[in-house]
């Protein structure tokens, strides 16, 4: 079940999803962290934010919305309370940073590579539906993820991800800039912006308008843009959308996906991770499968 | 300290129009469970919504810990259906607690769904010997489950004047309390609906009266993490930048707040 991107191992191909694992120590007490192949931590950006008002998430069928708008700490106090702990854990720790102007994002990830962390890459948010002039504006722009992860690759030899949206025209030119220019892997996809009205009141449920939808309702376009990708590069994706049980993980390896984020389903289950990492190792062996690269990207067409 | 806990339904009736009270054996949540803190319910296993349902609890102790809830929507309509000996999947205790009661004359104020964190309240002043009063507010009679008991100071009130004190909940206080004279260190404990609430918040700041609320919002993961349960808080200037200053989350700078500290009842 061991996957590797770089040079960097994972024990298992499950991580948590930036933003719906906290920074892990808020659930140490009820789950086992250590447990999961990787964590990625929330969103961290350059200065302290407070986030969108209220009402900031609202339940749909088989997903919610949200638009927390990056509320974080900030990366200084990052650095002094968060990763004191991180460096505790046994499991790989992947730190995802946010901004909303390149400067952001790069003094972000020097700060962070000054810091005595033990993680082992950054994950790059460029495809936040939630921020104003916010990171879309990378994400939807091949020129500029280009740009930004080349800057980004000259900062850091540790693992650098980039995550994509689906909220674009062609994600395959995306990724095929952030591996152009050196990124390790792209994590895919972000959350689908989405609004939902409340018809009593005739506003729009979120106080921001616009929200980002995840959890499975997502998980078919989540696929279908993992997919895409896998078609035109050769670094490995993460996968990402709505994944909640053993045969959603092994949907997205068929897609192209060579490790998976579960996201939205934590907050139903904390467990989720380790308990489908029991699972896919029962589904290997059941099904003789020996590797996981023979199921990564072997999605088998109709013929016609 | 909180558990995710697999417990067993001991008991699960119907206890007064649309309301429901369920009681599940478990041995580590209630056990270190206190007034006030709520749970995260799963209504069922591979359930096809995303979110748990948090319901606040209404008793904690030998081993049993109780909800109260209105059977509203499609969580609650699949609580209101389980059966005695069904395991359903819960974590908790979450949220902080009733506290500073001591040094009070407690008014405890409930309607709706804020039935239980205000009854359990009751029964923890009642066990503790602090002279209290409880409200319940309900739209009619029918929605109550409780003797209108005046001599052991719990009266219920109704919107239709069918059971109890004529009115709302506010209107009720008026009629125990003539001419608006409260008791020394009088402070209002209440949860309910919004629009109670607002109005219990409204009658606290006119008179000046300290006052808890414990809040309901949407909620996701209910222990720090989804960061969408947020409670807007009174600040009289905001850093230019920030983290929890202006946004309390519900689920663990509450679900109880002063009124003094919040802009709404959300």
């Amino acid at each position: 079940m061991r996957v590797k991107i770089r040079d960097i191992i994972f024990e298992s191909p499950l991580l948590t999803a930036s933003g719906t694992y906290g920074y892990g120590h808020e659930v140490q007490n009820l789950v086992k962290v250590n447990e999961w192949g990787g964590i990625i931590t929330k969103s961290v950006t350059r200065h302290p934010r407070e986030g969108n008002p209220p009402p900031r998430i609202v339940e749909t069928s088989s997903g919610m919305l949200n638009s927390i708008g990056l509320a974080n700490l900030g990366v200084d106090k990052y650095c002094q309370e968060i990763i004191p702990f991180l460096n505790e854990l046994k499991t790989q720790v992947i730190i995802n940073i946010a901004g909303s102007a390149i400067e952001d994002y790069l003094e972000t990830l020097e700060i962070l590579e000054t810091a005595d962390g033990k993680h082992v890459g950054y994950e790059i948010n460029i495809s936040c539906p939630n921020v104003k002039k916010g990171g879309m504006e990378f994400g939807v722009s091949a020129d500029m993820t280009e740009r930004l992860t080349a800057e980004m690759r000259s900062r850091t030899d540790r693992l650098l991800i980039m995550k994509l949206g689906p909220n674009v025209t062609c994600i395959e030119e995306i990724a095929q800039a952030a591996e152009s220019e050196g990124a390790d892997a792209v994590s895919a996809i972000n959350t689908v912006v989405g609004m939902t009205i409340d018809i009593q009141t005739q506003k729009p449920t979120l106080f921001t308008n616009f929200g980002g939808l995840s959890g499975p309702a997502i998980k078919p376009i989540a696929i279908a843009n993992v997919h895409k990708i896998a078609k035109v590069v050769h670094i490995p994706i993460i996968g990402i959308g709505g994944i909640s049980t053993i045969e959603d993980v092994i949907e997205f390896l068929l897609a192209g996906a060579s490790l998976v984020q579960i996201g939205t389903m934590n907050y139903q289950n904390p467990d989720l991770g380790p308990q489908l990492a029991n699972e896919l190792s029962k589904y290997l062996n059941n099904n003789g499968i020996e590797d996981l690269s023979d199921l990564i990207g072997k999605v088998k067409y109709h013929s016609n | 300290m909180m558990y995710h806990e697999m417990v067993r339904v001991s008991f699960n009736d119907e206890i007064a129009a649309g309301i429901f009270k369920t009681t599940f054996k478990s041995s580590l949540i209630s056990s270190i469970s206190l007034p006030g803190q709520f749970i995260n319910i799963l209504p069922e296993p591979n359930w096809i919504q995303v979110m748990r349902r948090p319901m606040s609890i209404a008793s904690q102790g030998n081993d049993e810990i109780s909800i109260i809830y209105k059977a509203i929507g499609d969580g609650t309509h699949i609580m209101a259906r389980w059966e005695k000996g069904e395991i359903v999947d819960i974590i908790g205790p979450l949220g902080n607690y009733w506290n500073g009661y001591k040094e009070t004359f407690p008014i405890l104020i409930g309607g709706g769904v804020g039935i239980a964190p205000i009854l359990n309240l009751h029964n923890l002043l009642k066990k503790k010997e602090i002279n209290h009063i409880m409200i319940m507010g309900a739209r009619n009679g029918k929605e109550h489950f409780l003797q209108h008991d005046p001599k052991e100071q719990i009266y219920m009130s109704t919107d239709d004047g069918s059971l109890g004190i004529n009115g709302n909940v506010v209107d009720a206080i008026q009629s125990i309390f003539l001419n608006n004279i409260l008791p020394d260190n009088a402070k209002i404990y209440s949860c309910g609906p919004p629009l109670m609430m607002e109005a219990v918040r409204n009658y606290s700041l006119e008179n000046n009266l300290a006052c808890d609320l414990a809040l309901e919002t949407i909620m996701a993961c209910g222990i720090g993490i989804c960061q969408g349960c947020t409670v807007e808080k009174k600040l009289d200037k905001l850093a230019d930048h920030s983290y929890r200053n202006r946004f309390a989350l519900a689920c663990m700078d509450g679900p109880i707040f002063s009124v003094k500290d919040i802009t709404s009842c959300g």
